[in-house]
């Protein structure tokens, strides 16, 4: 029987444990770090932590003290590079895992549509500056109809 | 192990998931979710052109896509959305139709509450279940030797036997023990046949009492009843090729059936409410003093808006029609309101809970009333409606029809 | 710290930039911790009973589909607790327990209709749309410190 029917899937002792939280870790487009590197520097930390690495960034899991002064660090590395996010499932979980699943979690197109323009984000944030944008108004019924009759005309 | 794609908004925010994972489990089959990935969501939101303004309909239309162009190859198909969503109704039914039209992947659709019971899954799950894999049985048309069908429901039993294609017997007893039941069905639809027991080729059970008959007769073909009234009421009604809505309004529950070339795709009952069945009408020509069978044409002739009936209830509804006849009021009017008040009220509590297709077959013992197939079409704003012959037989001539061709009995002889 | 509710609930974006400014993001991930780690609860994936759509009646009436009352049962209590909101319109996705819209409506709703700071932004779709998010985000969060800060 495949794993997405088990409703009490087999996780370790921590993995049950409220206090053990999983962050998500994303690099955005850019970047002055690699995966490679922020993985290394999360295991020079020395935490107790369970580290992973994806195909967006990487994932920790842990106490969340332990978890949360990591990414205080990492953060340092390239603050306006590197995003983090809370994740309810922990790494692998049989329920959210599209290994046993099939297709991927409702979560992860989210992930996709915002990681396009984390670009964006970083350079904003590096370089902040004001910007106005024009706000769109639809046309005025008047301006709608010349136009209209223009495009009419044009025709005949 | 039966692979079923959910195709949903998100049947894990009505607390129900345990229960289709768990339907799905109990008949060999196991939920799945069709790969897919954001640009493919965009790609056949697009494609499809339904406007849905919840992303979750998006990615359900994403995922109808992704069966349809093989993407993913799932052996059957859940669609569910929450009961009373109008956006996901519509997106239901159109993804429905998608899927159907353009693979031959069996469909069943489902709208639910958070208190959805485990047994309105499993039925479902199993008609599912069993379309997969008994394809090859279910797409029998025609019905080849002798054969018995049985159909053991909670107030009658009915017997059906069947030869090259035609009905030549039946059989028809209130449900009080279930084998001695199915004996004595039998034994009438045996009678002036010249065939007996020792003759047919096959037996197929269904109804309630299916594996305890299917059990003692040994039968070759145990089947529940959404699959083989189905069958039999499309075989019946000569609809096997397209849309068609089976409707049996029973004694004690009513059952709506949405079929699509012969399959089922989707189905409701109910029994709560003893204004929206036949009992109804029972009491109805009791009062009225004449036979069940009087009433139909009794109710053809009359008008129902001539008889006052405020209520739907079978307290109240019966003595305002009492009330009425005491006024001086026809048996007639009675009679019909009578029949217009239960096709209504299965209205109010079912019928709206799917959609309706076109012809609709009203099988089952109240099928036989003119009257309340007339109201029934009435109230569906004038559809079509067919009786077939042997309507009131037909879970027993579509399991006498699924088993032609499975059983062999005669080849020893 | 102020706890800021933010919607779409589960965004990336809009909590690290939060996070990054020292405030608590009220984010969907934990309340679904919360459920998926309590083995007591049998319900794959998300742990969500049918108790739950029942809890849901504290924000809709009966006649609401299950559906939005269950998710209701996890967002609205974020809402609750919120002492500031976020709101983006015109999210491009939401999938999962924003994947209705009619939740969606009805939570943003009651965020517009508590007593505490909303800012309301438009989901950017070029380099200088994003500049006007992140900086009014951060104008946002000066001007709740400044709040906390006179009281």
């Amino acid at each position: 029987m495949s794993q997405n029917l088990t409703m009490s899937p087999d996780l370790g002792k921590e993995d049950w444990d409220p206090d053990v939280i999983t962050r998500m870790i994303f690099i955005g487009p850019g970047a002055h770090v690699s995966e490679q590197e922020i993985v290394s520097e999360f295991h020079m930390l020395g935490l107790p932590l369970t580290i992973k690495n994806t195909c967006y960034g990487s994932m920790i899991s842990g106490k969340s003290e332990h978890v949360y002064k990591a990414i205080e660090e990492i953060r340092k590395l390239d603050p306006n590079h590197i995003f983090t996010k809370e994740r309810g499932f922990a790494p692998g979980d049989p329920r959210r895992c599209r290994g046993h699943r099939f297709g991927p979690r409702e979560g992860f197109h989210q992930m996709e549509k915002e990681y396009r323009i984390l670009g964006f984000v970083s350079e904003a944030l590096e370089n902040p500056k004001d910007v106005t944008v024009e706000e769109k108004k639809p046309v005025k019924v008047d301006d709608f109809k010349k136009i209209m009759d223009e495009c009419l005309e044009n025709r005949e | 192990m039966v692979k079923i794609a959910l195709v949903s908004c998100g049947t894990e925010y009505s607390g129900i998931q345990k229960e289709i994972e768990k339907a799905a489990n109990k008949f060999g089959a196991e939920i799945v979710l069709p790969e897919i990935d954001l640009d493919y969501i965009d790609e056949s939101y697009e494609k499809f052109g339904f406007s849905a303004q919840s992303s979750s309909l998006k990615l359900m239309i994403a995922r109808a896509m992704a069966i349809v162009e093989g993407r993913s190859k799932p052996d059957a198909v859940f669609i569910a959305t929450c009961f009373r969503c109008a956006e996901a109704a519509l997106v239901r039914n159109e993804v429905r139709r998608f899927i159907q039209n353009n693979t031959r992947i069996p469909v069943v659709t489902y709208s639910f509450t958070e208190r959805t019971k485990a047994d309105e899954l499993f039925i479902r799950m199993e008609a599912l279940a069993t379309t997969v894999t008994r394809r090859s049985i279910l797409a029998r048309e025609k019905q080849e030797g002798l054969t018995l069908g049985l159909d053991s429901g909670s107030t009658t039993t009915k017997a059906v036997l069947m030869e090259n294609n035609k009905v030549i017997g039946t059989g028809w007893t209130a449900t009080k023990d279930i084998i001695e039941s199915a004996k004595t069905a039998a034994a009438e639809a045996f009678e002036g046949t010249g065939y007996d027991w020792d003759d047919v080729d096959g037996i197929g059970t269904t109804g309630y009492g299916r594996f305890t008959m299917g059990q003692e007769f040994g039968a070759e073909l145990i089947q529940e009843e959404l699959s083989v009234n189905a069958k039999g009421a499309v075989y019946l009604a000569d609809c096997q090729k397209g849309e068609a809505t089976v409707l049996d309004i029973g004694g004690m529950d009513n059952k709506v059936i949405t079929v699509n070339n012969g399959i089922p795709d989707n189905f409701t009952m109910g029994g709560i409410c003893a204004g929206a069945s036949g009992r109804f009408l029972d009491m109805t020509s009791r009062r009225l003093d004449v036979d069940i069978t009087e009433l139909g044409p009794l109710a053809v002739q009359g008008d129902w808006r001539k008889a006052m009936l405020n209520s739907y209830c079978i307290v109240f509804g019966i003595q305002d029609l009492v009330t009425t006849l005491a006024a001086g009021g026809s048996k007639a009017d009675v009679a019909a309101a009578a029949c217009h008040s239960v096709s209504e009220q299965v209205y109010e509590q079912q019928l709206q809970e799917i959609d309706i297709r076109e012809p609709l077959i009203q099988v089952g013992g109240t099928s036989l009333i003119s009257g309340l197939v007339e109201a029934v079409s009435e109230t569906l704003g004038g559809i079509e409606v067919i009786v077939p012959e042997y309507s009131q037989h037909i879970g027993a001539v579509g399991a006498a029809l699924l088993v032609s061709g499975m059983g062999h009995r005669q080849d020893n002889k | 710290m102020v706890k800021i509710a933010l919607y779409p609930p589960n965004s990336l974006i809009l909590a690290d930039l939060l996070e990054r400014r020292g405030h608590t993001p009220l984010v969907l991930q934990k309340q679904i911790r919360q459920k998926i780690k309590d083995p007591e609860i049998d319900s794959p994936p998300m742990n969500i009973t049918e108790e739950d759509p029942i809890k849901g009646l504290k924000y809709a009436a009966i006649e609401v589909p299950s559906g939005v009352r269950g998710r209701m049962s996890i967002i609205g209590p974020l809402i609750d607790e919120a002492e500031a909101a976020i709101v983006v319109d015109n999210a491009p996705y939401g999938f999962g327990c924003i994947g209705c819209a009619r939740t969606n409506e009805l939570s943003i709703f009651l965020l517009r209709n508590k007593d505490i700071p909303v800012l309301e932004l438009t989901y950017p779709t070029n380099q200088d749309e994003t500049y006007v998010m992140v900086n009014k985000i951060n104008e946002f969060v000066d001007s709740l410190e400044q709040t906390a800060g006179e009281e």
